[in-house]
């Protein structure tokens, strides 16, 4: 097994609201575990579990109240995502950590080519490289040529994910996190999605992701990490935790 | 809210390689009236006022900090009162600064703060270094003069002399800023309020100037306008390589077109985020009661 | 007892030598001193009230008053013409309190106080040009702020005046300011050529005389010294063209060569600008 990229280090966090009395709300506690390049794991756990909230943390796009997210850098340093500075976090997120949600956000009326055009630019390749990969990215999610210099804005549900999901694979960085990617898909879209997040591990990518489907953590899985009310309960290899899952510890 | 090192001043090497500062803003503080420190610390956040009740002084802005490096979009968030728009005044050298310093890295390589600058100084820097869109595109454009003328002004500030290649340029900016080009020659006063504003983006850019200013880009334009000049905005900072700062209330500006930004409360910043993180988990009062009421 | 006028009002006072006192001739000197070192800069001077109302070649007439001297030969012209009754009033006024030579022929001349034209004849280094100027800011029309039209010369920022031509073009295609076109001096200052037409413009570039412009009304001097730059402003792809005659010559002596004018009436007949000049061609 290979050394970890990623070691979420007994992490919580706890909002403040400020406006209600200063009320405290917990969503994680004490949170353990890490991923090693080339796994992929599956954020299991019924809704309000705190997935998204880990997710979001490791992105930092919330802060963290206590604990450390170890990252190594590619030149083999560790960092602690929890105290980088803003412009460092943005440095990161250009090229080693990206995150791929369910919605298209802040981004309509540019074109589909653009956009995964662009997103490829920001990881670093060249804008010629950066649009042939979109292209072959934007074939491989079924996205008709056609469609290719339509802005996002005026594209269905099921499209505007899969631009997504095209824009988040290009050029991958060293750590997707995956929020519900395919939840908008039709099931033949789906499975080509599913196989392009699948090439990610053998590519040596890791990957933290939420799925709604049993199926899909089956089939992309290598490990499960089940969580319950803010705790990490169960962190174990994909063949011993999936049997135990039901549906209703995926879907919300 | 992480704090921010000091990198300039401190030895500790960062592991992670953030890009150089295009703009440097230390320090910036406007008041109007005398002002003491007691007017300081009775002003701010705490008080609800940007007012000392001693002296009736002002304090507009104080103690401001950031780095935009090119390429990059900081907002400055904040009501009306806030002191946003009187930051960005200061920098753009509309309005005097009381103290603090700005760096450009396009004017003597950032060694100069700028603020000591001659007022000639500060608008010779106005003609290709740093450019302003104004919310009240009136106040950036000459409504009296064409599209086109209104672009002809600062490249021929700029000593460009040579009328076809005046055209050129300009046709090439209003493709770049969707005004149709059959317009080129309509005088600004008959043109929209959005269109108006494009004009004013594509004057700004007429001299490929590294730092963008914008105060309130959309506010007043419908917002099926509105949208559509924040896509403009959004793809013109991406190509072009631009340091911009964006000033608005609007959250929905912030998030389509920044990556960080800071929020202002009574001349103060009282946060100082990544802008998905403000706007997912505010950690101020007053960040959170913003956002809670953008969200509603 | 009957008396005369000339009793009643006593000896006749003398009037100074060109009717201004010395200190105001010293003055206007001063100022006319400071606009030759500052070439196409528009110096403020005490314009005093004079014989002439203004609006009618007061400023030219007090430079004219102020650097005269016994031995000098003074011309003057109104659009070309020695006879016009306003170049009769202004001669007549110099001379009668200089008691100095005056003529028509430009070569004879050391001091030609003209408003509208330069002499067809070349001038050289013992000749000061005169020029009488209505708008001496050449901003006028662009800028109405006074601190900003300042601000504007003391910077060098003539972008309006530049959008202005530009604007010009587009909506005319070409350029078409036709008298007091903007020229810049020295490469530094943009200065109004009064009502000269474009014709005269090349004239002034390099030329060997001294050229000074007086604006009573808005008392301001400015001067154009010898072998000085002066530019007419246009875009390097639009050149600066002089009017056309379009064919025309001169009905009285068959000049192409000169700036022409046309006599009102009902058949469109042009003639020599420079009455001397042309005059002088047809008796030779």
């Amino acid at each position: 097994m290979n050394s970890p990229l990623i070691n979420v280090c007994d992490v919580s966090k706890t909002f403040v609201l400020h406006n209600i009395d200063g009320r405290e709300v917990t969503a994680l506690q004490n949170v353990s575990f890490s991923i090693a390049p080339g796994e992929h794991v599956a954020l299991a756990g019924s809704s309000g579990a705190g997935k998204s909230t880990l997710l979001r943390l490791l992105y930092r796009t919330y802060t963290l109240t206590k604990g450390e997210i170890n990252f190594r850098l590619s030149s083999g340093e560790w960092v602690d995502i929890g105290k980088l500075t803003d412009p460092e976090v943005v440095a990161l997120r250009g090229r080693e950590i990206g995150y791929v949600s369910q919605f298209l956000r802040a981004q309509p009326r540019r074109a589909v080519i653009d956009l995964v055009t662009r997103a490829g630019v920001s990881r670093g390749m060249s804008r010629n490289d950066a649009r042939e990969h979109a292209a072959i990215s934007l074939r491989r999610l079924n996205i008709a040529e056609s469609l290719w210099e339509i802005h996002t804005s005026v594209l269905s549900g099921g499209e505007k994910q899969r631009v997504n999901i095209a824009a988040g694979l290009i050029s991958p960085p060293r750590l997707l996190l995956l929020d519900e990617p395919v939840s908008a898909l039709d099931p033949e879209n789906r499975e080509r999605a599913i196989d392009l997040i699948a090439q990610l591990s053998e590519a040596g990518v890791a990957v933290l992701a939420v799925f709604h489907d049993l199926d899909a953590i089956a089939r992309l899985a290598t490990r499960i990490v089940v969580m319950s009310h803010g705790h990490l309960i169960d962190d174990g290899p994909v063949h011993s935790i999936l049997p135990q899952l039901e549906p209703t510890d995926v879907h919300p | 809210m992480v704090p921010s090192k000091e990198n300039e001043m401190t030895m500790t090497k960062s592991p992670i390689i953030t890009p150089q500062a295009a703009i440097r803003v230390r320090g910036l503080s406007k008041f109007f009236g005398p002002i003491d420190e007691g007017a300081i610390a009775r002003t701010g956040p705490e008080f609800g006022t940007a007012r000392d009740p001693l002296s009736g002084s002002i304090v507009a802005a104080w103690d401001v900090n950031f780095d935009v490096a090119a390429g990059e979009a900081l907002g400055i968030v904040g009501e009306s009162g806030s002191g946003k728009s009187t930051v960005l005044r200061c920098i753009a050298g509309d309005q005097p600064s009381s103290a603090g310093s700005v760096h450009l890295m396009c004017h003597d390589e950032g060694r100069t703060n700028v603020l000591d600058l001659s007022p000639a100084a500060r608008r010779k820097l106005r003609i290709d270094q740093l450019s302003v869109v104004y919310q009240d595109p009136a106040e950036g454009l000459s409504l009296g003069v064409t599209a086109g003328g209104n672009i002809a002004d600062p490249l021929t500030a700029a000593g460009w002399r040579n009328f076809e290649a005046i055209r050129v340029r300009a046709r090439d900016l209003l493709d770049r800023t969707e005004v149709p080009l059959d317009r080129m020659d309509d005088i600004v006063r008959n043109f929209s309020g959005g269109m108006r504003q494009r004009v004013q983006i594509a004057r700004a850019l007429a001299n490929n100037p590294p730092i963008v200013l914008l105060d309130e880009p959309t506010t007043g334009l419908d917002a099926s306008i509105a949208s559509g000049v924040l896509d403009l905005i959004r793809g013109l900072l991406e190509e072009l390589d631009l340091a911009v700062v964006v000033v608005s209330h609007d959250f929905a500006v912030i998030e389509m077109l920044t990556q960080r930004c800071i929020v202002m409360q009574h001349g103060r910043v009282v946060e100082d985020a990544l802008t998905d993180q403000l706007l997912e988990d505010p950690q101020h009062p007053y960040s959170q009661k913003l956002v809670t009421a953008a969200r509603s | 007892m009957n008396s005369t006028v000339d009793e009643i009002a006593g000896p006749p006072h003398s009037v100074p030598f060109a009717l201004l006192d010395e200190e105001s001739k010293r003055e206007i000197r001063r100022a006319l001193l400071q606009a030759v070192c500052i070439p196409g800069f528009q110096v403020p001077f005490g314009s005093r009230e004079m014989p002439v109302a203004r609006g009618w070649g007061s400023g030219g007439l007090q430079i004219s008053l102020a650097i005269v001297g016994v031995n000098d030969t003074i011309k003057v012209i109104d659009q070309g013409d020695d006879e016009g009754v306003n170049a009769v009033n202004l001669r007549r006024l110099i001379t009668s309190s200089t008691g100095i030579e005056e003529t028509s022929e430009t070569d004879e001349a050391t001091i030609v106080q003209s408003r509208h034209r330069i002499p067809e004849d070349a001038m050289a280094s013992d000749h000061i040009l005169v020029l009488q100027v209505p708008v001496p800011e050449p901003l006028r029309g662009i800028e109405r702020n006074m601190k900003e039209l300042e601000r504007m010369h003391a910077e060098g920022d003539y972008s309006k005046m530049w959008v202005s031509l530009y604007e010009d073009k587009v909506r005319n295609g070409v350029i078409t300011q036709t008298t007091g076109y903007p020229c810049l001096v020295a490469q530094r200052y943009v200065t109004a050529t009064t009502p000269i037409p474009r014709w005269d413009i090349p004239r002034l570039h390099q030329a060997e005389f001294l050229t000074l412009f007086g604006a009573g009304r808005e008392k301001r001097v400015y001067a154009i010294p010898p072998f000085t730059d002066v530019e007419p402003l246009t875009f390097e792809d639009v050149p600066f063209e002089v009017e056309a005659s379009n064919g025309a010559k001169c009905r009285l002596c068959g000049s192409e060569e000169t700036f022409l004018v046309e006599t009102p009436g009902s058949e469109s007949r042009w003639s020599c600008s420079d009455t001397a000049w042309c005059r002088r061609k047809r008796t030779k």
